[in-house]
């Protein structure tokens, strides 16, 4: 069953790569860069990273690509779309990129046992984490400490906690979480998007940017 | 109705004028300055019955403080929205000129939403209590007023007013979350009350294990870092330089939004920021001597580098630059306030109250000249007495309240700026210096502004034609220079307004 996970993931991870390289027009690249890191996110979590492959999917997909198609908008790139034409530096770039790729491969595939993994001893883990921090930390009980306790190894769960704030089992109080400026960071991004369209509309009439009067014209 | 409701009540407004200018008729906004003005005065009643919110709710009670300040700074992030959407309305002519085009409106409706927002994050500012939610507010109104300064895009002087502001003002966010950082790597925290708790902890008890009062210097490191980035938002010495470029630039509504409304939050955050550093033993000689330096500073390259301007925008410029000044020595002189003299906290925000009423009457009245002789300049005030007698009455009790001539409100201002500083020089003798440049710089400030008064009333006029008065500028210039005389002679009302 992993296995099949495995190669559904990757297959979706190289289509988007391959997309993104095949597609003429930078739009379409960029939203294949997201199936593409989509893909690699659920690789992560299936190899129980469940972080990063969050961040994965918080950072790249979300914030990296946004500014990608925002930069895309901004300066209209049209250019890709033209044909260009054919340069024999191109091939040599092709071939030597994969090549390099293809001996570190060579290099490390002889060394890595064709086995099943070991299952990852979560609760061992958990428990030996729970030792170390009860020495290190003089501080009163932090989240992480509460679910080493449980057994459980801290995840994005956490992070969902810290976020948006929590109550434990004893507590009477919520901890307060950042919804407050999360909203606000909302409003935020909502004003720049609308900027960015504002700003670069393409106008009905075309024309240079008159200098205007003389004298608003800041001195140099 | 608790407190927090207002910004939602602001956003959603702005979201209502987004959705009306994307299904409006592209020949004319006016449907959007209308309603966008008028929500905004609805909104003064529910202000009105505003209450703090419930203190069980934790998150609220971390990052949103309904206090007199935040009470005082929302009211003045709300009448200068609603101000600079009446000169924007007046200013259309111009702002369709250099948009899309003389006889279309088309593309123009953002400029009457986006203020919303930005007043939206000045309200935001005023009830910060906590480094985060400062921070996010305060990009919420830097980003906005990004858009609103190059908003006229087929004008060189707008957009490159817009690059430069955009590249100065991404790099004092650098400086704050730098700042910011330090602060957190030091204290463990962001959030200003606990800060204060853990220097006032500190500070009686020298041995705790942060080492604070044995090293405060990362501390102070941390926070001369937010100062840089807030003067950048103020407008002080050393991060003044883009003032001049950008006030000119920029379309004359969004100038005058940026020089009142953007300087009152950003003054509101810098007293919440200082407030935990001069309220404790360890860092208070410090920090007194950084903000007196910045103010001393401030006061002069604002007052002496605006008496050469030939340009009244630019002028206005310094002379903001200038107030900046007048007011960080009223925070400089730290005083938690007592019967007889008002606490650095309502000095400042009499002194933005006044500065509200002066400043935006006198960018009407430039929106006035503009619209009739096409130029910032000085010269273009030549005449004015024989060309419009009431126009120039106003244009000059206005700048004499700038200078802070008695019997206006802008005496007022400067006169408690002054009194809370000697009051503390009696204490900490360093301020003497600051009072010193203080009185240099008023001096200053009678020279430029009388200046324009002379080319008002003693030069010809070039042209001996009528100039017309907007019927909206012609309002609130005339209200504006009335509130001016009357808190001239009667403050009270202000000082009602701050609790003194």
């Amino acid at each position: 069953m992993e296995g099949l996970f495995f190669y559904a993931f990757s297959g979706f991870a190289v289509i988007g790569a391959l997309a993104l390289v095949a597609f003429k027009n930078p739009v379409s690249s960029a939203m294949s860069m997201v199936a593409s890191f989509l893909g690699l996110a659920a690789l992560f979590i299936s190899l129980n990273a469940y972080f990063v492959g969050i961040i994965q999917i918080l950072v790249y997909a979300g914030a990296i690509m946004v500014l990608f198609v925002f930069i895309i908008m901004l300066l209209d790139l049209k250019a890709e779309e033209r044909k260009t034409k054919y340069n024999p530096l191109f091939l040599v770039g092709g071939v030597f990129i994969p090549l390099v790729f293809l001996i570190q491969l060579c290099g490390i595939l002889p060394h890595v046992p064709n086995a099943e993994p070991e299952p990852l001893h979560l609760k061992e883990s958990a428990r030996y984490f729970y030792d170390q921090e009860k020495e290190a930390s003089k501080e009163e009980q932090s989240e992480i400490h509460k679910s080493l306790s449980k057994g459980d190894l801290p995840d994005v769960n956490l992070i969902g906690l810290t976020m948006f704030g929590h109550k434990g089992d004893n507590e009477t109080i919520k901890t307060p979480g950042y919804n407050f400026p999360l909203q606000i960071v909302g409003v935020l991004l909502l004003v720049a998007t609308v900027g960015v369209v504002a700003l670069s509309l393409r106008k009905k009439t075309t024309g240079e940017p008159e200098p205007g009067d003389p004298d608003s014209r800041p001195e140099p | 109705m608790p407190a927090y409701w207002l910004e939602a009540i602001v956003v959603a407004l702005g979201l209502l004028l987004l959705l009306m200018e994307a299904f409006s008729n592209s020949k004319s906004k006016e449907l959007i300055r209308v309603v966008g003005i008028g929500g905004l005065i609805f909104l003064l009643v529910p202000f009105y019955f505003a209450v703090a919110p419930p203190a069980d709710n934790a998150e609220l009670a971390r990052f949103y403080v309904y206090d007199r300040p935040a009470i005082f700074f929302k009211l003045l992030a709300l009448l200068t929205t609603i101000l600079v959407l009446f000169m924007a309305y007046d200013f259309r002519k111009t702002l369709n000129r250099f948009t899309e085009g003389p006889d279309t409106e088309h593309g123009t409706g953002e400029y009457y939403a986006l203020p919303v927002f930005a007043c939206a994050g000045m309200m935001w500012m005023a009830s910060a209590r906590d480094l985060v939610s400062i921070f996010v507010a305060l990009e919420l109104v830097t980003i906005t007023f990004y858009i609103l300064v190059a908003f006229m895009n087929r004008q060189v002087g707008s957009l490159e007013a817009g690059v430069k502001f955009l590249i100065l003002g991404a790099l004092s966010t650098g400086f704050l979350v730098y700042g910011i950082a330090w602060i957190y790597g030091i204290t463990h925290t962001t959030n200003l009350e606990t800060i204060s708790q853990l220097l006032a902890a500190n500070s009686s008890n020298p041995d705790l294990h942060d080492g604070i009062s044995a090293n405060p210097i990362p501390l102070l490191f941390g926070l001369s870092l937010i100062l840089l980035s807030l003067a950048f938002k103020i407008g002080a010495v050393p991060m003044h330089l883009w003032i001049p470029d950008v006030y000119q630039g920029a379309p004359t509504p969004t100038t005058a939004f940026l020089s009142v409304g953007s300087k009152a939050a950003g003054f509101i955050v810098t007293l919440r920021i200082l407030d935990p550093f001069f309220s404790s033993d360890i860092t208070r000689s410090q920090t007194t001597i950084v903000v007196l330096a910045l103010a001393g500073l401030t006061i002069l390259v604002g007052n002496l580098t605006a008496i050469p301007q030939t340009n009244f925008k630019r002028l206005l410029a310094y002379s903001s630059i200038a107030h900046a000044g007048f007011i960080l020595l009223a925070i400089a002189a730290w005083h938690t306030g007592d019967d007889d003299t008002l606490s650095s906290y309502q000095a400042v925000a009499f002194y933005l109250g006044t500065y509200l009423l002066i400043t935006i009457g006198a960018f009407f009245v430039l929106v006035v000249v503009h619209n009739s002789e096409g130029s910032d300049n000085i010269s273009a005030f030549d005449g004015l007495g024989q060309r419009n007698s009431l126009l120039a009455l106003c244009a000059t009790i206005l700048l004499a309240a700038m200078a802070g001539l008695p019997l206006t409100a802008g005496f007022y201002g400067k006169f408690f700026a002054f009194q809370l500083a000697i009051e503390s020089a009696h204490t900490n003798q360093i301020l003497w210096w600051g009072i010193a440049l203080g009185f240099v710089g008023v001096a200053a400030g009678f020279y430029y502004y009388l200046k324009v008064v002379r080319a008002i009333y003693w030069r010809a006029a070039p042209k001996d034609d009528l100039i017309a008065i907007p019927r909206i500028s012609r309002y609130a210039i005339i209200s504006l220079t009335l509130a001016t005389v009357i808190l001239g002679f009667w403050p009270e009302p202000i000082l009602w307004l701050i609790g003194a």
